[in-house]
């Protein structure tokens, strides 16, 4: 018993001084005991949601022929229609490419679309998070904006080999400009992720709004991405705007308000990973972020 | 004997992803199923502190590996519960006595990995005091019940996993 007591004490010494290299020791040093224990762990969760897919494709692949041939039928008018659109979408391009020329306007960032599947979803107060399936190997880079359709889900923070980690548009650490539908001036406001949203739907919080805006005859407007800063696109739909009158302070010249996320985002099972071709700041900050 | 801890953290890991797959169900409502604390109670009643210390550790490292937390908080605050574990080993002489280490050590690591998080967010972004701190209540009260929910089965695989490879049974008076 007292051996016992006296090896814990022993123990106990060890462990603070340990603790005080381990504070003490270059980040390097951590990241690389933080990388190989997520690359441990990177093969259980490909098997676990490739067996979802699985799982998936066999109970597709378990209704009979009629509803095969019925879907089939609906995707056949949805092609139709995606056909006209695509057309007018052509005059469209062909007119912005002859503005483009007359108003020498520079061409934004290129991007590379890389499709990746939801591994995981987590979630807590502090953070708001999925594990996609691609990872340094595909080429995906930390800070690159991630979507869905015209939407956005996030922005990449950490990138492993096979896996990516995603900071979804709800979480704390996201930051991003936007531009609000029905604004006539274009006044540029800040969205970042709201900490704190238990047993609710996650929002993000948007403020710098100018206290003349008014969403008008809107039901619910949008907020846009604005392109600036280079990370994400312009033009993006971040959400749609929920103006709260309790989280402005009185006498403030701007007003606060909630977005709530244009998508369910913990119900994405696919998503696209815009890896611009040039690396942009953003990018080269995320580099240097510890607690990624 | 050495590679005992080793072996245990391949036969505690199944547990751990099941439990981030858990967390992919909870996580519209914002938890996340901490196991953890629970994980190192069994081996700490059984394996020498010198096996303890690096299961523990290990345990720690892989919940934080995905996650942004600071590094190192869960890993050593598991290490310092698995050491007072192995040098008070009369406390979890009998099931009754497990059962509450094994509430006792998960709520104590959940609430290390949720404060420092917190600590962490407050310097970039000052989260919404009321309903963080009902957040952090309602998830330390999950691990909680967690711990006194998966600690029997958990224990199960964990005792089986150290018979076979040679672990010597806890002494009943230790």
């Amino acid at each position: 018993m007292d051996q016992n007591r006296r090896g814990a004490r022993a123990s106990y010494v060890a462990l603070t001084i340990f603790l005080a290299v381990w504070i003490f020791m270059p980040s390097t040093v951590r990241r690389f005991n933080r990388e190989a224990f997520t690359e441990f762990q990177a093969p259980g969760l490909h098997l676990v949601s490739k067996s979802r897919d699985l799982a998936r494709f066999w109970e597709l692949k378990s209704r009979s022929s009629e509803e095969m041939a019925l879907a089939g039928r609906d995707l056949a008018r949805v092609n139709a229609a995606l056909e006209l659109k695509l057309a007018s979408l052509d005059d469209v391009r062909r007119e912005n490419t002859r503005l483009r020329e007359i108003t020498r306007y520079t061409v934004p960032a290129d991007y590379m679309s890389v499709v990746a599947r939801v591994a995981t979803r987590d979630s807590s107060s502090w953070w708001n998070r999925i594990v996609i399936r691609k990872g340094r190997n595909d080429g995906i880079r930390p800070g690159a904006p991630v979507i869905f359709g015209n939407s956005v889900v996030g922005r990449v923070t950490a990138v492993h080999l096979t896996t990516s980690e995603v900071d979804l548009v709800t979480s704390p650490g996201f930051r991003c400009t936007a531009f609000l539908e029905g604004d006539d001036q274009n006044s540029i406001v800040l969205i970042n992720g709201l900490a704190g949203n238990s047993l609710r739907t996650p929002q993000a919080r948007i403020s710098v709004i100018p206290n003349d805006y008014s969403t008008g005859t809107l039901q619910s407007p949008k907020a846009f991405t604005t392109g600036m800063g280079g990370v994400f696109p312009s033009r993006l739909v971040l959400g749609t705007v929920d103006l709260d009158s309790k989280a402005t302070k009185p006498g403030s010249s701007f007003k606060e308000g909630r977005l709530n996320p244009s998508r369910e985002l913990y119900n994405l099972q696919e998503v696209s990973v815009l890896v611009p071709l040039h690396q942009n700041p953003g990018e080269a900050l995320l580099q240097g972020d510890q607690f990624q | 004997m050495g590679w005992a801890w080793l072996i245990m953290l391949l036969a505690t890991y199944p547990w751990l992803l099941g439990a981030d797959l858990a967390s992919d169900v909870l996580a519209r409502g914002g938890f996340v199923v901490f196991i953890s604390g629970v994980c190192i109670v069994a081996p700490c009643r059984r394996l020498r502190p010198i096996q303890a210390i690096p299961f523990a550790a290990c345990v720690g490292f892989l919940f934080e590996a995905r996650r942004p937390i600071p590094d190192g908080v869960l890993a050593f605050t598991l290490v310092a519960i698995s050491i007072f574990l192995t040098a008070n080993k009369p406390l979890l002489r009998n099931a009754p006595g497990l059962l509450r280490g094994a509430i006792i050590s998960n709520t104590l690591a959940c609430t290390a990995w949720a404060a420092a998080t917190a600590l962490a967010l407050s310097t970039t972004e000052a989260p919404s005091s009321n309903s963080t701190l009902t957040h952090f209540a309602l998830q330390v009260a999950l691990a909680a019940l967690i711990g006194a929910a998966l600690y029997i089965p958990i224990s199960l695989v964990q005792n089986y996993a150290m018979d076979r490879i040679g672990v010597p049974p806890a002494a009943d008076t230790p």
